[in-house]
């Protein structure tokens, strides 16, 4: 519209400036910024019905030509036509040079604003493409998040009961308190609409409730050695994935020592990055049950997932008989 | 019933203690803590109802049962459904999941079979790949030899157990089972009919349709067997 706009102004203009006002040129020069803004946008429905921009380059140069030749020659009968109407004489266009040069001025015009038209209509596609892609991107990332994080074993919830059960005639306070640190853990895995990431102090709220029951069920079987730095309780965790590592070694500790198995927690600074160490009494030569592979390959998928390369997860062997998982997780998040 | 409990838990252990109170006829002869604690009890105390727990520590319920020649009754008590126990196929068992209600105990109580004259085998636990059977020894109709491993034949699966011919044959009430040939051992409860064979042997038709050729020899026997 601008385009036009500016077109006929100056055309307005120096026509004047030659002739004087003249009802006929101004009425001229109206009617052509009136159809040619009409042409124009006839063009533009059918560059978007037609879905241009998703054609070869080669195409729509060859249909950009076609339209603006098409466009100047109507543009060209229309503004010979009204001239010779409103004056009654061919006058400046009886020669036929003159008609050429208009033909071609306005073509020329047309098929500029095509192009500007297209660019920018292609600028802005590929914009909104690529904000779309990000969405997807996002959404899925997300569901990959959700379905990464470890839910609570389904084993240890009834032996819980269980144990309760059994408590409440032995012991009925201890009874009311493994009610209470199960209820923790239990609103804890429930949280659906909780973020990617939790404070280390709140994750490892939830696995020394854990812990305190996991110590009443197993009794002096398990040996648990908390080392903390208080420092790094303000630190973002992935939730779950310290309940799982510690679940991972109870049972690869007992397994391998039904009699008894040390667990080792440790959360300390590594630079600037945090470092968790679950340790437990075992062994790496023990196949690891399938359920502990995915359960770690798991975890790290998610490191991977919220901090990219730079999270790490790594089983290791401990001298004779101890076996490490150890996780990093980068200052940034 | 003389039972035994099996359980890593001293709780779940106690608990069900305190359930089976209301049962005076079954008689807790022990616990044991694991598969390991619990093999030298079964030889000892031969109990005719094992309640087991599934996942255990170190030895678990199922790798406990592979280890016995005699596998006495078995209910199995879990605190998830689990899929292992899904597995099985024919089940002569029960199962219980924790924490355990009294009614379905009461009920998979009622279940257990009276005990019998325990001298002779009486189920035998299959393990073949993700599958798992308790079989009953009367169950069994043809066990036949594959090298150290036996094929045992019941219903309509025939999987393969790792203890051979000879060692079974042993744990097996002679009464029952007969030595057909070099290779096979057939229940005479299954025999649906006898017919002589090409060369001077007996060809046995087992109830099912199963027929095992007899060796010359065993059918000599087999007929001085029936004469008597």
């Amino acid at each position: 519209m601008g385009g036009w706009g500016a077109y006929s102004a100056i055309g307005l203009w120096t026509a004047v400036l030659e002739n004087g006002w003249r009802p006929s040129v101004v009425i001229g020069y109206i009617l052509f910024f009136a159809y040619s803004i009409a042409l124009t946008h006839m063009l533009r429905s059918v560059i978007q019905r037609r879905h241009w921009i998703s054609l070869p380059l080669p195409r729509v140069l060859v249909r950009l030509a076609a339209a603006s030749i098409a466009i100047g020659a109507v543009q060209a009968i229309l503004v010979v036509g009204v001239y010779t109407a409103i004056e009654g004489r061919l006058g400046v266009w009886s020669e036929p040079s003159s008609i050429v040069y208009l033909f071609l001025g306005v073509s020329f015009v047309a098929a500029i604003w095509a192009i500007l038209y297209l660019a920018i209509t292609t600028m802005r596609h590929t914009h909104e493409v690529r904000r779309h892609e990000m969405q997807m991107k996002e959404a899925l990332t997300n569901a990959e998040l959700r379905a990464l994080e470890a839910q609570l074993d389904p084993h240890f919830l009834f032996n819980c009961l269980n144990s309760i059960r059994g408590m409440i005639s032995e012991d009925p306070a201890q009874a009311q308190d493994m009610v209470t640190r199960l209820a923790n853990i239990l609103r804890y895995n429930l949280q659906k609409d909780r973020s990617h990431t939790v404070p280390l102090a709140g994750e490892l709220e939830v696995v020394s409730d854990y812990l305190a029951l996991e110590s009443i069920r197993f009794e002096d079987r398990l040996r648990v050695h908390l080392e903390l730095d208080d420092a790094v309780r303000q630190r973002t965790v992935p939730p779950m994935m310290l309940q799982t590592l510690v679940e991972n070694a109870i049972k690869h500790g007992l397994d391998e020592n039904p009699s008894g198995a040390d667990l080792f927690i440790r959360a300390r600074f590594d630079g600037n990055a945090l470092r968790v160490e679950v340790e437990n009494t075992g062994s790496l030569t023990e196949p690891r049950r399938d359920s502990t592979q995915i359960g770690l390959a798991n975890a790290r998928e998610r490191l991977r997932l919220l901090y990219g390369e730079y999270a790490s997860l790594q089983l290791t062997s401990r001298g004779e008989d101890r076996v490490a998982v150890t996780i990093l997780i980068p200052a940034t998040a | 019933m003389k039972a035994l409990i099996i359980d890593d838990e001293r709780i779940a252990r106690q608990e069900l203690r305190r359930l089976l109170a209301a049962h005076p006829e079954i008689e807790i002869a022990g616990e044991a803590r694991g598969g390991e604690e619990a093999l030298p009890l079964i030889s000892q105390f031969a109990p005719d109802v094992l309640f087991l727990d599934v996942r255990m520590p170190g030895m678990s319920g199922f790798d406990l049962l592979q280890r016995l020649d005699d596998v006495p009754q078995v209910i199995f008590t879990t605190a998830y459904d689990e899929y292992a126990l899904k597995a099985f196929e024919v089940s002569a068992l029960d199962y219980l999941v924790k924490p355990v209600a009294p009614a379905r105990l009461a009920a998979a109580l009622a279940k257990l079979r009276p005990p019998a004259g325990r001298s002779r085998m009486e189920q035998v636990f299959v393990r073949d790949g993700e599958r798992c059977w308790l079989v009953r020894v009367a169950d069994i109709f043809l066990l036949e030899s594959e090298g150290n491993y036996t094929r045992v034949y019941f219903a309509n699966q025939r999987p393969l157990l790792p203890r051979s011919l000879a060692a079974l044959q042993e744990r097996l009430d002679p009464a029952a089972f007969f030595r057909a040939g070099r290779r096979h051992v057939i229940n005479l409860k299954w025999v649906e009919r006898v017919e002589p064979g090409a060369a001077g042997n007996l060809l046995v038709i087992l109830r099912g349709g199963t027929t095992v050729e007899m060796s010359r020899r065993q059918s000599a026997r087999f007929r001085e067997a029936l004469s008597l």
